[in-house]
């Protein structure tokens, strides 16, 4: 299926943030809260204008499971995440091409809210960006507040603290939680974006280099968070640092391009540990193994 | 794309090279360990033993490195698992040198004219130089990742132990004298290490096995044998 969507993303800055609205799916009743959702492409194609970015991507993201995606710059990762909360779109020219699943629902069919998808494919960028006027507790909310206004101070209060706690951040930061979220540490900030990302209570939280501004301690605590959270999310990581998907990944899906001006491809996909010890695919034992990057 | 990561590519081939090295090391101090038993030459086997300080000195020296290629380089795939195999190869190697130094300490104890008995002796020799055979064929089979000739191993260590059955044979026939039999049960130990040393060539076999495919498994299961 085509499906030219450029204009559809308005939006989409706020959503990416977290929306608002009562709690909704794609149109086809309640999710099952019990569990994450899984994502599926099925030939999956992305463009920007001419250019042919990602090429023909088949593959399950399973739920409750960590995905890293690894693979040189320009090889279209970071391009292939943005298209699964349609944040691909929002480039002007990008285009789409095949079909993306949330727990089987096309989130590109006609008809489908793409500040919806968002709000259940939720977006952690590689810096972290609190909105900077915002206080700590602002910020963690933004996602609630920028909808109907239908929630209440003390259910406002509950969500923030539960996501502070979510993201290991609420001890740290409970007794100032008026301060500007830009007065935190990066590692903090990191942590304050991931509590805003849950905050809306998403079924998949994409992960776009989280860890690549961060020091490594700090590193090491949003990796032990991805972990704990993918007991109720289904989690997307991009990431260069190759020890990184080793350490938090559960799957491994090595993207590559044959060469400049060519589109990425996915080239192999599987158990994390296989990757690392046994990869099938020769290009995927070079890039792992650092013998081309 | 340029080739990178040159450094380490280089410090892991030669550490590759080093530690099969050491089967040579166990080669040479095999050949002398025949010897001093086939001219019950006490100072042979002395030198031997003392010699193997320099097979214990690769192990360690070997072993260091690759620890802190491990800690510096995060090796991954296949650069991990020919760590992993030649951190198995260099305890083989440091084991077959110790086989050969058992042998060379039973060598004293026979005394200068022992009661030897050439038919066993003989037997004893040729099980140490198919089991130098087999040394040799780990190597290759290692340095060219030949499961086939790895695989091989097994058949040629049958023979070997083949023959240390008939050591054993041979001891139960050899009569009354006291003498006599304590230097066939002296023997038989001897018969018995080099036995153990054509198992340790197996081993490094199967970790030829496993750098290829990645799956580790026993070529031959002592403990569960096929009927």
């Amino acid at each position: 299926m085509v499906e030219p969507t450029g204009a559809r993303g308005a939006r989409a800055d706020a959503a990416a943030a977290g929306s608002t609205e009562a709690k909704a799916d794609l149109g086809q009743g309640p999710p099952d809260r019990r569990r994450a959702a899984t994502m599926q492409t099925r030939g999956l194609n992305l463009f920007y204008g001419d250019f042919h970015a990602v090429q023909d991507v088949d593959i399950t993201i399973e739920p409750h499971k960590v995905t890293a995606l690894i693979g040189s710059s320009g090889c279209g990762k970071t391009t292939f995440l943005r298209s699964l909360n349609r944040m691909h779109e929002l480039t002007a020219g990008a285009r789409v091409e095949g079909e993306v699943t949330l727990d089987g629902q096309d989130v590109y069919a006609g008809g489908i809210d793409p500040v919806k998808v968002r709000r259940m494919v939720g977006m952690v960028f590689q810096s972290p960006n609190p909105f900077p006027t915002m206080s700590i507790h602002e910020n963690v909310a933004a996602g609630l507040s920028l909808g109907s206004g239908r929630v209440g101070k003390a259910e406002k209060d509950e969500v923030v603290e539960r996501s502070l706690r979510g993201a290991h951040l609420w001890n740290e930061v409970k007794d100032r939680l008026d301060r500007p979220g830009s007065s935190l540490s990066g590692g903090q900030q990191q942590r304050l974006c991931i509590a805003r990302a849950i905050a809306v209570e998403p079924e998949v939280l994409l992960m776009d280099e989280p860890c690549s501004a961060l020091d490594p301690v700090a590193t090491l605590a949003i990796e032990d968070l991805i972990g704990e959270l993918k007991s109720r999310y289904t989690i997307v990581i991009v990431t260069h640092n190759m020890q990184q998907a080793a350490r938090a990944s559960d799957i491994t899906a090595f993207f590559n391009l044959e060469e400049t001006g060519r589109p990425g491809r996915l080239v192999e996909v599987g158990a994390t540990e296989t990757i690392f010890t046994s990869p099938t695919v020769q290009a995927t034992e070079d890039y792992v193994s650092g013998r081309f990057g | 794309m340029p080739e990178i990561r040159v450094e380490y590519q280089e410090e892991l081939e030669a550490l590759e090279a080093s530690a099969l090295g050491g089967l040579d090391l166990v080669s040479a101090a095999l050949s002398r360990t025949l010897e001093a038993v086939e001219h019950q030459d006490v100072e042979l086997a002395q030198q031997v033993i003392a010699d193997d300080d320099r097979i214990d000195g690769r192990y360690l020296e070997v072993h260091q490195a690759l620890i802190a290629l491990l800690a510096t380089q995060a090796p991954v795939a296949t650069d991990l698992r020919l760590i992993s195999a030649l951190l198995h190869v260099l305890k083989n190697v440091e084991r077959m040198g110790d086989q050969c130094v058992n042998v060379c300490k039973l060598i004293p104890l026979t005394g200068n004219e022992p009661p030897a008995d050439e038919e066993m002796v003989n037997l004893i020799l040729t099980m140490g130089r198919q089991t130098r055979a087999l040394i040799a064929q780990s190597k290759r089979s290692f340095e060219g990742r030949n499961v086939e000739m790895a695989q091989d191993l097994v058949r040629q260590d049958d023979a070997v132990d083949n023959l240390n059955r008939e050591c054993f044979g041979l001891a139960l026939e050899l009569g009354d004298d006291p003498d006599k039999r304590e230097w066939a049960m002296t023997m038989l130990l001897a018969a018995r290490a080099i036995e153990r040393i054509g198992d340790n060539a197996v081993d490094i076999g199967e970790q030829v096995a496993f750098v290829v495919s990645g799956l580790f498994r026993e070529f031959e299961d002592a403990s569960h044998p096929e009927p």
